[in-house]
């Protein structure tokens, strides 16, 4: 196993090193959680590696509140989601989905868009990302920013929308004034409380207006597919209601809805058909 | 003797706590010695093959490639429990840790790179991986070392033993159960991966082999054998060792390899495992397939136990395969049962091998029987605490099997539990909803005095008081986390009245230290405890002998406290002092030297005897609560009693419960070493659901003190009783909170969700 590691401190050294290595093989590497067990594995011989652990831009680093939504660097930690008041308390989602990443030790180095870039069907930030129908904005080696929903970001399992030449650079989560209140919860169901991955997940936010219609919901399942489905048609079913005198038929249309995008495989961690069951029963508790 | 001690039954930290907490301990990987090499394994692909061709070519031109060796460049013997066991591996491999090469090199990098350019042709073949396949007779033989001297060839070890009249018992129960019980593989998950140092001396034939191993005087021997060597020109030094828990009680083929490599290349080599290749190449707890027929009559008294067990041996024979020893104690002599047959077989297949794990095959045996018993209790419509102290052993009592139990905590330790968790109050609650709570209980009896099953189960210790008044210990015992180097310097901080920081424990060197049998059976304490009274009071003679010297007293009792010797009249002399004047004056130095051998007797032909110095008994009572959404099981509140004879160290007393049932949870709920056709599926913490500190309940510990006279002041071993009873009593409790039978472990959360759901079927 041999690899290059280089480590470029401004953008500029950014852009300059992601233009030097097209056309040879180069991975971007932040925190370390998943590329280091990944390459021993993979035992590359010739591969580079862009750390962007030193970088020193505050973009990529940062999270900034703004009046419709937050801008999160893809470099933010998953402690530093977990510390953030602000964005606890405009994204309580998201705050529990970090919290819910690994341990204490893992989440201080474990970064946004390690997690996002990972394309895992189990990333609990990711999840929770899609529910919140985030936009994910991307720097090329010309210096200039796409951005595109995330749900166009996810191709499959390790695999995303990212180009050779493209490095993941913010999340921009839109969000509304609070005219009632949030109902949200990132439900993760696993084995242990710690240091657990995903069997299955379900993030989801209800933006109610000050008489508890819902105004805006959003709906995501994790580990129940190769991509984070964001569950649009049982979204959709609910819009308009009330959050708290759902009936029984709407309900049961939201869980036909929601089941609709889930499928699961069989694996190492839970079957197919656990899998299916607990997203089930889990999705009938947001009502309960 | 209560208001005397001053030292024993204080809680006191771990001698070598700031040194491990400091980073300073220095474990196998720490090691490093001049032009020393690094030595890795080339392990089988397939469980099951012929190895067609080894081509070593590519590796051996490396840079940085020292030495390589097959089976055919070494002269040695088989090895393993029943030397049923190649070093390296010719000809055919027959499970997924099979070794085939061996390489040492300059660098871990050039030896990662080596073993990628070996190359091995196989040609894959069926394995047999189910024990039940492998006793069939048009199955092929697993094993082709072995001798054949069972019925089967498929079966390495086969015990029986039974007491009382079995037939009558049965007609006279108003109850039995029968139900089949199944146990899965799980392993240690040591914190320190597997390390070995081997430095072996070309100019006169010594070895030096710093090793991790439980059993050093043991391993010494085996290692011995194994290569060809005379074990008095073995050296074994023992580093500070990350976790054992019966996984070092063995000598596996690394072992030897790395020797092997020393041996060839003249330099010393280092052999570590990473994390992966700890979970595919350690020694696992036995999995077991247990029939269990259990009756008891109308009172609800016991009347007979019937258990057929089928083990899962492996490709080879470790230690592990004798625990069914253990096994029969706990169905023949826990709770009074009038007959018993036992009958076990640890069959071979092509999974890997396992090995012994703290507890021995108790917690499997307890796991059975306490089930049985709940089952027993709801058909006779009798309260399952009552029925378990209506059963209780006691004290005077000789089992079936002829353990003695001349103390006996076994009806404190339930009472206790039963009256602190108020279960009969929450047994009978009815639980409805998503989240439903559960309490059960189970109890377990373990050897507390050692355990007589090798030619002598003793321990050899040495004490000198240098001049300055410091004790050095010379233990034959050794320190696996386990606090006996703590345990025994307070023991002789007792005996002596000296200051725990006078006193050094030297317990590594087998050069040094004389013979033990080794860290296992919750014996260190108990035989090294009374070994080193032994000593302590050879050297308390002396010294006193040389203060009514010194003091000129008479025959007026003498104390020994706070460093010095004092008489009843008053007079009073520095233990130092007392030493230099030996020293100086007298020409003779302040030590002594004790060999400890336990009074338990060998079991007879039948496996009858009272095999253990006393016996140890523990209850839990457990309450959990179940989210019927999910499945997922949750340990809310643990009472653990235990009989200990007598607390030494309140604090490491703690560490082993906490530590214990830290294992016994995992046991129950999350840990499973997923083997399918002979292939390790979760060799990770990913996905090897060993629990974190996130999930320890609360524990409220009440020791029972019965004060046995056989153990030091009074104790019992304690090390492995805290998981035995716990699986079981979570089984229990999961079965009380959902109304739902349990016949398997880990009680995972789809088992759960599946058996709900078959019940609202």
């Amino acid at each position: 196993m041999k690899y290059d590691l280089i480590s470029p401190r401004s953008k500029d050294e950014l852009l300059s090193e992601i233009k030097t290595r097209q056309g040879t093989p180069f991975r971007f590497v932040a925190g370390n959680t998943d590329l280091l067990l990944e390459i021993k594995k993979s035992k590359p011989t010739d591969l580079s590696l862009i750390n962007l652990g030193l970088l020193d831009l505050p973009e990529m680093r940062s999270i900034q509140i703004e009046n419709n939504g937050l801008r999160i660097g893809s470099l933010v930690t998953a402690a530093q989601l977990v510390d953030h008041d602000e964005l606890g308390k405009r994204l309580p989602l998201l705050k529990k989905a970090a919290h819910s990443v690994a341990s204490p030790q893992i989440r201080e180095v474990a970064t946004l868009g390690g997690n996002l870039c990972t394309a895992s069907p189990a990333g609990d930030m990711s999840c929770a990302l899609v529910a919140l129908e985030a936009v994910i904005e991307i720097l090329s080696d010309s210096g200039d920013l796409r951005t595109l929903p995330i749900g166009d970001f996810f191709h499959g399992v390790r695999k995303t929308d990212l180009k050779e030449n493209e490095v993941l650079y913010s999340i921009w989560i839109p969000t509304q004034k609070i005219e009632g209140r949030i109902v949200s919860d990132f439900v993760k169901i696993g084995i242990r409380k710690s240091m657990e991955i995903s069997i299955v997940a379900l993030a989801y936010q209800f933006q109610l207006d000050s008489s508890g219609n819902i105004q805006k919901s959003g709906l995501a399942l994790g580990s129940v597919a190769a991509v984070i489905p964001f569950a649009k048609s049982a979204c959709q079913c609910l819009e308009g209601k009330n959050f708290n005198s759902i009936d029984e038929d709407t309900k049961q249309e939201f869980l036909g809805k929601v089941m609709e995008y889930a499928a699961p495989i069989s694996d190492v961690r839970a079957s197919a058909w656990y899998r299916t069951q607990v997203l089930s029963n889990i999705t009938k508790a947001i009502f309960e | 003797m209560e208001n005397k001690l001053k030292v024993i039954g204080k809680p006191m930290i771990k001698l070598d706590a700031k040194k491990r907490t400091n980073g300073k301990a220095i474990y196998g990987q720490d090691i490093m010695l001049p032009g020393m090499l690094y030595g890795g394994i080339l392990r089988t692909k397939h469980p099951v093959a012929k190895i067609l061709s080894i081509n070593t070519d590519k590796a051996k031109a490396l840079p940085g490639v020292k030495t390589i060796i097959t089976a055919d460049d070494v002269n040695v013997n088989l090895t393993s429990y029943r030397r049923d066991h190649p070093i390296l591996k010719k000809g055919r491999v027959n499970c997924i840790r099979d070794e085939i090469v061996a390489v040492a090199a300059t660098s871990p990098e050039i030896l990662a790179e080596a073993l990628d350019l070996i190359e091995v042709e196989y040609e894959i073949e069926e394995g047999i991986y189910d024990p039940f396949e492998a006793l069939k007779d048009e199955t092929r033989q697993i094993n082709d070392y072995i001798d054949g001297t069972q019925k089967n060839k498929n079966i390495s070890a086969s015990f029986h033993y039974d007491h009382g009249d079995l037939e009558l018992l049965k007609k006279e129960s108003s109850v039995i159960i029968n139900r089949r019980y199944t146990l899965p593989f799980v392993t240690h998950c040591c914190m320190g991966t597997t390390s070995v140092t081997a430095d072996y001396l070309q100019a006169d034939g010594t070895l030096t082999l710093h090793s991790a191993t439980q059993v050093p005087f043991l391993f010494q021997r085996d290692l011995a054998h194994a290569v060809k060597m005379e074990p008095s020109k073995i050296r074994i030094m023992q580093p500070v060792i990350g976790g054992g828990f019966g996984s070092k009680l063995d000598m596996h083929p690394f072992e030897p390899i790395c020797v092997l490599l020393s041996m060839k290349s003249g330099q010393p080599v280092q052999l570590t495992y990473n994390r992966e290749e700890e979970f595919l190449a350690s020694p696992t707890r036995q999995p077991m397939v247990i029939d269990l027929s259990t009756g008891a009559d109308k009172e609800g008294k016991f009347t007979f136990r019937e258990v057929n067990i089928t083990m899962d041996n492996g490709a080879y024979t470790s230690w592990g395969s004798t625990t069914p020893f253990v096994m029969m104690q706990t169905y023949s002599s826990l709770y009074q049962v009038e007959a018993c047959k036992f009958d076990a077989t640890a069959v071979y297949t092509n999974n890997p091998y396992s090995g012994s794990f703290r507890g021995y095959g108790n917690p499997q045996a307890t796991f059975s029987i306490e089930r049985n018993i709940d089952l027993m209790a709801k058909e006779l419509g009798m309260s399952s605490d009552e029925m378990r102290l209506k059963n209780a052993n006691f004290k005077g009592e000789i089992t079936g099997q002829k353990l003695e139990y001349k103390t006996c905590g076994h009806p404190d330790a339930l009472k206790l539990v039963i009256d602190k968790s108020s279960y009969t109050q929450k047994r009978g609650q009815k639980e409805s909803g998503r989240y439903r709570k559960g309490i059960g209980i189970a109890s377990m009896l373990h050897v507390g005095g050692g355990a007589k099953i090798y030619r002598s189960d003793g321990c050899g210790t040495t004490v000198k008081l240098d001049d300055y008044g410091y004790l050095t210990i010379i233990t034959g015992s050794t320190e696996i986390g386990q606090g006996s180097e703590t345990v025994l310097a307070m023991i002789a901080a007792e005996e002596l009245g000296i200051e725990m920081q006078k006193i050094k424990v030297i317990n590594t060197d087998s050069d040094v230290k004389p013979w033990d049998v080794g860290v296992h059976a919750s014996r260190t304490s108990f035989v090294a405890g009374n070994s080193l009274l032994g000593a302590m009071n050879i050297l308390k003679e002396k010294l006193i002998v040389q203060a009514k010297k010194d003091m000129g007293t008479g025959d007026e009792p003498l104390e020994f406290l706070e460093g010095s010797i004092q008489s009843s009249s008053g007079k009073v002399i520095k233990i130092d002092k007392l030493v230099r004047n030996m020293h100086f004056k007298g020409n003779e130095l302040c030590s002594a030297s004790y060999f400890y051998e336990p009074p338990s007797k060998f079991a007879d032909k039948d496996f009858k005897g009272d095999i253990s110095g006393n016996y140890a008994f523990a209850a839990q009572t457990i309450e959990v609560e179940v989210d019927t959404y999910t499945g997922n099981v949750k340990v809310l509140d643990i009472h653990m009693s235990q009989d200990v004879g007598r607390v030494l160290n309140p604090l490491g007393l703690d560490g082993q419960i906490h530590g214990g049932i830290a294992t016994g949870i995992g046991y129950a709920l999350t840990e499973e070493l997923k083997i399918v056709d002979g292939r390790v599926l979760n060799p990770n913490f990913h996905d090897y659901k060993m629990l974190t500190a996130c999930d320890m309940p609360n524990i409220e510990f009440h020791p029972v003190e019965s004060l046995d006279e056989a153990g030091p002041y009074g104790s019992k071993g304690v090390g492995e009783a805290p998981l035995i009873p716990t699986a079981a009593a979570i089984a229990n409790a999961v079965s009380n909170a959902l109304n739902i039978e349990i016949t398997s472990l880990p009680i995972t959360p789809e088992n759960v969700l599946r058996a709900i759901q078959e019940q609202t079927k």
